[in-house]
């Protein structure tokens, strides 16, 4: 019988291609579509803080196809939507996205597009329709789709560049912190003297969808992302590697760069120049930490839920700076689309956590958490009411994330980290102080004060001592 | 749901094998016999009252709700022989959109119209494409529309898949409130092992025979002048067939709910069939040994 998942928190594959496109600045998505598919994706979008693209919402083009279109096809009405929105919106390259209803339907996009590419338009349709698969399903296939078609457009071939890279796996609106990851992505490289290709954000574009035929490498980070760079590797040769997830100290930038130089000859000053730079910077905030770990215990069992690649980085993270213990990782992108993918990260992810669960139904996240026993969550903001029914702290980190506004922060290489790192102690610090204030709150309700305030400076650790001293009622209610 | 007003029959078969010819002569027995008859085409080919109205022109259900207007009942119906209530629900350019959906949302539109309010029928008959190619085609026998079907079947082997086909939807919404098999109408019997056939067939699925309609000219010269054989031949043998198929249509309260054959049974009974057939046509046993 069929099943209810509770919050499942990855779209359809539609809402992933969306968000992929719409953060390719010069790219206008078409949606055909039954009106809401897009806002859908929108409304759960929009309560994520990392701002909203240009085309998103009520002002992306779209068929919202109604009943007449689905019993006498919508590709007439398609039609119109294409010719009236490269009249009205400027744009360097329009891509149809395509919903359960117009595939259901069977309506002939092909030739819809076709008949405006031959008007001399930049159109590439994708064949994915959201039963496909989830977000991520959505993210690969639409630029896998778009390198597929796209160079037919753009008959400029460019020229091939020695030294440029193209970057995947770094899923935009789906990580957080996209744009920071990006970016700090760039400077790590750029610091050995390798360009990139990021396609999104503030720095990528349809300029890099162009280059990317002339790339010397593609890098996927985590899972996500071998299809676009399949495509790429079958069409120009361009190489791949892969890495299961981003950086997070200057050893492993050290072994990104090494991999990449298998490819791509590197000056070897300049990168033992950059990698010194970035071991200073990494010892520096490691360093001044050490203290605070120490005075508050932060080696604590921490559970992580996310997907997959989040949960390696930041699995190693823990455990590297804090001496934590990963007691359940939940990894919420592993759903049955993902066969085709070759990369195995299940020994790294075996020496991270002690247990591995795959589910995106909130109801088994909140069981597993619960029974972990875990002192920490390290999770999305879905993992917030469980983690305050436990008391326990919460490290927002994976999608979707409400409560923070996340712009250009980052949560990979040296730089990054620091910041995760400073969120992580912070969540510690905050979650023992609200519990020492609940538990002196407590006590104040009861007689004998004089007692209690004598205790209220010992750290919250010792909560339970303290408890044991008291009456039996107090003990209760603690 | 209110009260059902009249009793709503679901017509299934194969393709152009007699469906429609079939459906229309009851309509008009029914409607000599002095009863109160809609017949709704549920077919995206929207010939199925063709007979009934001397071939005159009747825009579809669908052709109404693409052009976006507000709809009449006047619009998409016409009385045709014997004061039926001729109606087809019509569907999208071969090729192209979902007919199914279409046949859904013009069964809708014909009870937002109150079209049973209105009319009071006593038997509302829907002729539906046949192999139940997909849920919506399955509109008419779910959701409580009708409470009977029957099948029009030869004993062709795709016409008795098809039928199997139909058991199979009847079987999985039966339970839930959806319609039941009044039987099965053996069309273009022809003398020899043909009516042993669809008797073998419906004894394996534990249904029944609701009539047996003959091959006979009068049916397509009766076609010819855009008649059905009750106006065109009233006084012909096959019209007696109409109006008995008709009556036992009208009264038979005996429903079942089938029990399909499975695709690897129906292939084996098939072959069965096959070879019993060739020992027949090849006079090494007659008919009565065969079985
Ligand atoms: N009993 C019959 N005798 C002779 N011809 C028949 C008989 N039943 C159907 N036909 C002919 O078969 C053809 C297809 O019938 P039709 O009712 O249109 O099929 P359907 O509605 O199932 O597609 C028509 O030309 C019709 O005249
Ligand atoms: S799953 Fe299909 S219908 Fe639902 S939002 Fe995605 S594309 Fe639209
Ligand atoms: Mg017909």
């Amino acid at each position: 019988m069929a099943n209810i998942i509770k919050n499942p928190r990855n779209g359809c594959a539609l809402h992933g291609a969306l968000q992929t496109v719409q953060e390719i600045q010069g790219v206008v998505p078409v949606v055909h579509a039954n009106a809401s598919c897009g806002v859908i994706n929108y409304l759960a979008n929009s309560k994520t803080s990392g701002g909203n693209p240009r085309f998103s919402g009520y002002s992306t083009p779209g068929t919202a196809a109604q009943e007449r279109h689905v019993i006498f096809g919508g590709a007439s009405r398609l039609r119109e939507q294409i010719k009236n929105t490269v009249k009205v919106v400027d744009g360097s390259l329009y891509i149809i996205l395509n919903s359960c209803e117009s595939a259901m339907v069977g309506d002939d996009v092909d030739a819809m597009t076709r008949e405006i590419v031959e008007q001399g338009e930049p159109v590439v349709d994708t064949l994915i329709a959201g039963f496909n698969g989830s977000a991520y399903y959505g993210y690969e296939h639409v630029l896998a789709d778009i390198f597929k078609s796209v160079y037919e457009l753009k008959k400029n071939e460019g020229e091939k560049n020695p030294r440029l890279v193209n970057i995947f796996g770094i899923i935009p609106q789906k990580d957080p912190y996209w744009q920071g990851n990006l970016e700090e992505i760039t400077r790590i490289l750029n610091g050995v003297g390798l360009e990139t290709n990021i396609f999104f954000g503030a720095d990528g574009g349809t300029e890099d969808i162009e280059n990317a035929r002339n790339a010397a490498l593609s890098i996927t980070f985590g899972r996500w992302g071998e299809l676009p760079a399949k495509v790429l590797n079958e069409k120009f040769e361009i190489p791949v590697i892969q890495r299961a997830a981003l950086p997070i100290n200057a050893d492993d930038e050290r072994a990104l760069i090494e991999g990449i130089e298998e490819y791509i000859t590197i000056d070897q000053e300049t990168k033992e120049h950059f990698l010194e730079k970035e071991q200073k910077y990494e010892l520096n905030y490691w360093s001044r930490v050490r203290d605070e770990i120490i005075e508050n215990d932060l080696g604590r069992t921490v559970a992580i839920v996310g997907e997959e690649e989040h949960v390696i980085r930041l699995g190693k993270l823990v455990q590297e700076v804090f001496g934590a213990e990963v007691v359940a990782a939940v990894l919420t992108d592993a759903l049955k689309k993902d066969e085709e993918h070759t990369l195995d990260n299940g020994e790294v992810l075996n020496s991270i956590a002690k247990n591995i669960y795959k589910t995106s139904d909130q109801k088994d996240i909140n069981d597993i958490i619960r029974q972990s026993k875990a002192e920490l969550v390290i999770g999305s903001s879905l993992e917030q009411h469980v983690a305050d029914k436990h008391g326990i702290p919460l490290v927002e980190a994976s999608y979707p994330v409400y409560h923070k506004t996340i712009l250009n922060h980052s949560s990979i290489g040296v730089r990054g980290i620091v910041g995760v790192i400073a969120e992580y102690i912070t969540a510690v610090k905050q979650a023992d102080k609200e519990k020492e204030e609940k538990l002196q709150n407590k006590l104040k309700e009861f007689k004998g004060q004089n007692v209690w305030q004598e205790h209220s400076y010992k750290k919250s650790h010792n909560v339970k001592q303290v408890g044991l001293v008291s009456q039996g009622a107090v003990r209760e209610s603690i | 749901m209110a009260e059902k007003i009249g009793k709503h029959i679901a017509i299934y078969g194969k393709g152009g094998i007699g469906k429609s010819t079939t459906t229309s002569n009851i309509s008009a027995a029914l409607a000599e016999a002095g009863y109160r008859v809609i017949q709704i085409g549920c077919d995206p080919k929207s010939d199925s009252t063709n007979t009934l109205r001397g071939n005159n022109y009747l825009p579809t259900v669908l052709d109404s709700l693409r052009e976006g207007n507000k709809i009449h009942l006047d619009d998409i119906s016409v009385k045709g022989f014997g004061g039926v209530l001729c109606i087809e629900s019509g569907g999208p350019v071969p090729g192209v959109g979902c007919a199914g959906r279409g046949i859904n949302a013009a069964v809708n539109l014909l009870q937002e119209l109150n079209l049973f309010e209105e009319f009071k029928p006593d038997y509302v008959l829907y002729d539906v494409l046949g192999d139940v190619v997909c849920g919506g085609f399955a509109v008419p026998i779910r959701d409580g529309i009708t409470d009977r079907a029957y099948v029009v079947s030869s004993s062709d082997f795709m016409a008795l898949y098809a039928a199997n086909n139909l058991f199979k939807a009847i079987n999985k919404y039966a339970p839930t409130g959806g319609a039941k098999l009044g039987g099965v109408i053996a069309n273009s019997m022809k003398p020899g092992y043909h009516r042993e056939i669809v008797e073998d067939f419906v004894e394996k699925t534990g249904t029944s025979i609701a009539g047996y309609v003959n091959r006979s000219i009068d049916v397509q010269q009766s076609e010819l002048y855009g008649k059905t054989v009750i106006e065109a031949k009233p006084n012909s043998a096959q019209a007696d067939i109409y109006r008995n198929l008709a009556k036992y249509i009208a009264e038979n309260e005996n429903l079942v709910v089938p029990n399909p054959l499975g695709s690897a049974e129906l292939r084996d009974w098939a072959r069965n069939w096959g070879d019993r057939i060739y020992d027949i046509e090849s006079g090494v046993v007659g008919v009565a040994e065969a079985i």
